[in-house]
């Protein structure tokens, strides 16, 4: 199971590696740490994502109970919350070779889902433009779901465009 | 070192300006005294073994539109291979415009410039895209200098860096906005959320965008790059075909909003990956290296040792091309020992 933790940490040496700790030593496999130093609260501390695998629920308790004796303040849980996410441009007509189908025929994959949709309609007869952002719960899945919607937008003549370094 | 121009439309000029701008820096710092032998247009010739007079080169270009205007040593309908026959010189430089269908008349120019054993410089890109290898093989097997750093990047090091400063490294890949016209279109399009025409006619007027920019847009001048960097770089055989291009035509000021507000640019991103050459918009996140505006081009290597590197600097431009000419001849000047 896939879990996503977010927490704040003081903005000392050696803060990052004290929190990695537990999530390793009861069994979490960490798949990605993100430290956004840059994005400080106005009490000076530093949000962290962590994201780790652990084989049974009851370890998520143990983890977060081994953080918060340690005064680790955290700020959200989520499980399996889709922890990779792809932003994707469509430009074409999109809403006349509809856009129900193709968020529909991309939700059927397994662990895969539109969760954001924005639409900016083109003037009357020119195309329209769409940002989604595809969310998938590992890797493999972000890929089938990125060359599905390929698939499906090179069939309805739709341009897609995907960020740099994917597909 | 005796110089033969072929071809004195803009590059031709500029590097010529950049020659009498230089000429004591490369005495002094390289013991290099260029001497031009001749120059050509498509209308003739100027030709003078003691080295033309460069001021009078680019006045006789300016006022009669040709070099044979050149007092005395100027002879009208002379062609390029004549004077690459005929005339004693070192190094020749190939600045005739491009055609990426056949390469010519550059690839004929370069060819026949190897067979009477000079050293070739070229910004031209339709020799490259059209037969990269066979002038390379050729290059090689005559034991000549073979330079064309300005093809790709303008005044941007992107050749000269990947093989001179990164040959430590293995070069997985090359991603770049290598296309200041677009780039520029894109940027102006996202800031003032006009549309596609309305910026693409202003952007001619301003002289950034050409008359006919169907390379510029359809990314056929970013794909000749990428063929280029594919060849020179990662040591493919690849032609102008092999690379999947999308141009920008059908961005309009919708994307460029939706894009911005998620916290992306649109470019046109050039990649080349052994197995995969594509040229199309991309969504670069805001703050990327390769987020670049205006006309700048920029060019990520993904390296094995050094992991990434980025440089970014004017892709156009006559005086930001004569930094790449004139360090491809001062190359090939320590190159030969001098």
């Amino acid at each position: 199971m896939r879990v996503q933790i977010e927490m704040e940490l003081e903005d000392v040496p050696g803060q990052l590696v004290k929190v990695l700790e537990p999530i390793s030593s009861f069994g979490g496999n960490i798949r990605n740490v993100l430290h956004e130093r840059e994005r400080k609260t106005p009490l000076g501390r530093v949000p962290v994502r962590v994201v780790f695998e652990v084989e049974e629920k009851v370890m998520i308790n143990r983890i977060l109970g081994a953080l918060r004796r340690m005064g680790v303040r955290i700020t959200r849980i989520g499980e399996k919350e889709g922890a990779f996410r792809s932003t994707v441009l469509l430009i074409g007509h999109i809403i006349h070779t509809d856009i129900r189908d193709t968020i529909d025929r991309l939700n059927k994959l397994r662990g895969v889902r539109i969760s954001d949709l924005s639409l900016a309609m083109g003037a009357i007869g020119q195309e329209s433009a769409a940002r989604a952002t595809v969310t998938a719960d590992d890797e493999v899945r972000a890929r089938a779901a990125l060359s599905r919607l390929e698939k499906i937008a090179r069939e309805k003549k739709l341009l897609m465009l995907t960020s740099l370094g994917e597909m | 070192m005796r110089l033969v121009l072929i071809g004195f439309g803009n590059i031709g000029r500029g590097i010529s300006r950049a020659l009498i701008e230089k000429a004591r820096f490369l005495r002094a710092n390289y013991g290099l005294t260029p001497r031009i032998v001749a120059a050509v247009d498509e209308y003739g010739a100027a030709v003078d073994e003691r080295g033309l007079k460069i001021e009078r080169l680019l006045r006789a270009a300016e006022r009669s539109r040709t070099v044979a205007a050149y007092p005395a040593k100027g002879e009208r309908k002379k062609s390029a291979l004549e004077v690459i026959d005929d005339v004693e010189a070192d190094v020749v430089f190939e600045l005739t415009p491009t055609n990426i269908k056949t390469g010519n008349p550059g690839l004929t120019h370069i060819k026949r410039a190897m067979l009477a054993g000079r050293h070739v410089i070229t910004s031209n890109k339709g020799p490259l895209v059209v037969a990269f290898r066979e002038l390379d093989r050729l290059a090689k097997r005559q034991g000549l200098e073979f330079r064309y750093s300005a093809s790709v990047g303008g005044a941007v090091p992107v050749i000269g860096l990947a093989k001179k400063l990164l040959v430590g490294n293995k070069v997985h890949a090359v991603r770049g906005v290598l296309n200041g016209t677009t780039n520029y279109i894109l940027t102006r399009m996202s800031k003032e959320g006009a549309p596609f025409d309305v910026v693409l006619r202003e952007t001619q007027e301003l002289g950034v965008a050409e008359k006919d920019p169907t390379l510029d847009i359809e990314g056929i001048d970013t794909a000749c790059k990428i063929t280029i960097l594919a060849n020179a770089i990662l040591g493919m055989d690849a032609k102008l075909r092999d690379v999947r291009t999308v141009g920008i035509k059908r961005i309009g000021p919708e994307a460029t909003r939706l894009a911005q507000e998620a916290g992306y640019m649109i470019k046109l991103v050039g990649v080349a990956k052994r197995g995969s050459l594509e040229v199309g918009p991309k969504l670069v996140p805001a703050g990327h290296p390769l987020a670049v505006s205006g006309t700048l081009n920029a060019v990520t290597f993904e390296l094995d040792l050094a992991r990434e590197i980025t440089i970014t600097g004017f892709g156009a431009g006559p005086r930001e091309t004569s930094s790449a000419l004139l360090g491809d001849l001062i190359d090939i000047h320590r190159t030969l020992g001098g």
